[in-house]
């Protein structure tokens, strides 16, 4: 018996190790991925230094450049040799000398962030965001779909489709698009209010079942409160309170509940109750 | 006091000024309670894994768009006993913001700042999109992305992007629509790129993953242990079997069967054939007293039967525990 335990402990112990281990053996795919990365990195530093200072490179990023480019070269040898470790030491490397050389390139113009992008990239900008409005749209749409109310919402959805192709030539004769936008994410959201109406039922019937199982539980817990003699303002409140969800529950006031159980989380935080269902 | 050394499972009362001895072969069994420590470790290691999958994303995958937005979508494990659930959101520039919970419901949300409160409501897994400009800045003609990750995640770079710093190591690369995917580990990273048309056509070509031997390693390793430890198992078991079955065992393997015997002797008595009979029958060998006991005979009997077939080279005897053990001769055939 004695053994047969000590071999069951061995198992557990190196069963709850074992994902841990596999974990940092993730980063241990492909290395050769990073010799092309890094080669590409090269290339590209190269394309841009020439564009910038042609033949007159500065001393000092010069000296950086060569310090990444032999590191490429000690990352080729250091895969040839199959010294990971090595590899690993060498693309960062690399890449570290070919980041500083990018950001001492670009260190004259102002570091910007995406939403102040607005004069030279704005088509640009507004292709992109026709493209993830038209995702979102599709994600709604498969939604839709699976609640079968896609026939009610079927209109909506193809005059997005045809505004968004509309705004994409318009994008191409460049014309203002700013109101189509607007129209755009207005229809979106009406459909997202349509989704949620029409599986409210559904949806309601899930929230209010789970509703009424949580107030059971929090009842009990705010009895035994009362039993151990807590603040007992504060269980009065959380007793109206519960009473007040029991009975917007009763009207399907779903929305209302959930306001009313906000109030509640404040109130039993305050008695020191913690509710989980179970 | 007693001077008898005993083991604590003899479990004799002892008086008030006893002296405890404990093997150390049995501390452990003293001690712990064995079956209690394996039933805790069993129930911590099923619940690692749960309490480790829970509010953390088991799947995170951004796209950045050549604006330098970047969408992100992400599934996340939920306690479902719970009735929201606060995700904390990549920047403060939030768009397009979409959860979906259980049976593909659309859940409500309430985001502050880089905070979003989902109304999950007994949803286990809900899976979220929503569009950030607070991940990629830009410089000159320097593309940067910057994310601490709470997970390992994937990264879709924009069409023509050339990566041309980057501060960790990725784990893989492929490409989706001649679009560079990288997937990350987990931390900081940060990446420089660069739009070019130089690269139209020279995007990094796709690399098939290796397939990673490690968790296969661990699994062999695993198998090797249990394989290690039923081995173990059986053979304790069979070590603890009856001394007499394990003999019992190899013997018949090797003794002739009993009509071979009569016909190599025919001259035998009836009842020696009876005794040789019985012996064959209790695995080959058999103690006198036994003997004795089975056919009912006097000890002087029954030990001049013993010693004439102890002659007929039939059987053999030896000592054990004081006590003549009859064997029947395992190479008989090739003595006649």
């Amino acid at each position: 018996m004695k053994k047969v335990a000590l071999f069951a402990i061995t198992i557990l112990l190196f069963g709850t190790i074992s994902p841990s281990l596999a974990n940092h053996a993730y980063g241990q795919n492909d290395p050769s991925i990073l010799l092309r990365i890094a080669v590409q990195a090269d290339q590209q530093i190269v394309n841009q230094l020439n564009f910038k200072y042609g033949n007159q490179i500065p001393n000092n990023i010069e000296i950086l450049y060569q310090k990444g480019h032999l590191s490429v070269q000690s990352l080729n040898e250091s895969l040839s040799n199959d010294d990971i470790e090595k590899a690993k030491q060498d693309f960062l490397l690399a890449m570290n000398s070919f980041m500083q050389i990018s950001r001492t390139i670009s260190q004259s113009s102002e570091k910007i962030t995406m939403t102040a992008i607005e004069s030279d990239e704005s088509d640009k900008k507004i292709s992109n965001e026709l493209d993830r409005l038209e995702k979102s749209v599709k994600m709604l749409e498969i939604i839709s779909k699976k609640h079968n109310e896609i026939i009610q919402n079927q209109d909506k959805f193809d005059k997005v489709y045809s505004l968004i192709k509309e705004m994409r030539n318009q994008i191409v004769t460049g014309e203002n698009l700013i109101n189509n936008i607007i129209e755009l994410r207005v229809l979106i959201d009406s459909i997202k209010n349509d989704i949620r109406e029409s599986v409210a039922e559904k949806q309601s019937n899930n929230l209010k079942r789970f509703f009424e199982k949580l107030i059971d539980k929090i009842d009990q817990k705010v009895m035994e409160a009362k039993v151990l003699g807590r603040d007992e303002i504060e269980i009065t409140k959380a007793n109206d309170l519960i009473f007040e969800i029991r009975e917007l529950l009763s009207q399907n006031e779903i929305t209302k509940a959930k306001t009313v159980y906000s109030e509640l989380k404040i109130v039993l935080q305050n008695i020191g109750i913690s509710v989980k269902i179970t | 006091m007693t001077s008898l050394i005993e083991p604590i499972q003899s479990k004799n009362p002892l008086g008030d000024d006893g002296i405890l001895f404990v093997r150390n072969g049995s501390m452990f069994d003293t001690m712990v309670k064995t079956p209690l420590l394996v039933a805790s470790m069993i129930i911590v290691a099923a619940l690692l894994p749960i309490q480790s999958s829970f509010s953390s994303p088991r799947d995170l995958n951004l796209i950045i768009y050549p604006d330098g937005t970047t969408h992100v979508s992400m599934e996340i494990d939920i306690d479902p006993s719970l009735t929201d659930y606060e995700l904390n959101l990549f920047g403060k520039t939030i768009d397009n913001f979409v959860v979906i919970g259980d049976e593909e419901f659309l859940l409500d949300v309430n985001i502050i700042d880089d905070s979003a409160l989902i109304q999950t409501f007994g949803s286990s897994v809900i899976s979220v999109e929503y569009d950030i400009y607070d991940l990629v800045s830009k410089q000159g003609k320097l593309w940067t992305f910057s994310l601490d990750s709470p997970t390992d995640f994937t990264l879709l770079l924009p069409i023509n992007s050339a990566i041309v710093g980057m501060s960790n190591l990725p784990i893989n690369m492929k490409l989706v629509d001649e679009q560079n995917q990288i997937s990350l580990s987990s931390g900081k990273t940060e990446i420089d790129y660069f739009f070019s048309t130089s690269i139209v056509n020279n995007p990094v070509s796709e690399i098939k993953p290796e397939i990673d031997y490690f968790p296969y390693l661990i699994i062999i390793i695993t198998i090797l242990f249990i394989s290690f430890g039923i081995i173990i198992f059986v053979r304790n078991k069979q070590k603890n079997l009856n001394p007499k079955e394990s003999i019992q065992k190899s013997q018949k393997i090797l003794i002739l069967d009993i009509e071979t015997i009569f016909t190599l002797k025919p001259n035998l008595r009836e009842d020696d054939k009876e005794f040789v009979k019985f012996i064959f029958n209790n695995g080959g060998e058999a103690l006198e007293s036994e003997l004795r006991k089975k056919f009912l005979q006097p000890r002087t009997t029954m030990w001049r039967a013993v010693k004439r077939l102890e002659r007929e080279g039939i059987i053999e005897i030896e000592k054990k525990d004081l006590q003549n053990l009859v064997k029947l001769r395992k190479n008989m055939e090739q003595e006649q």
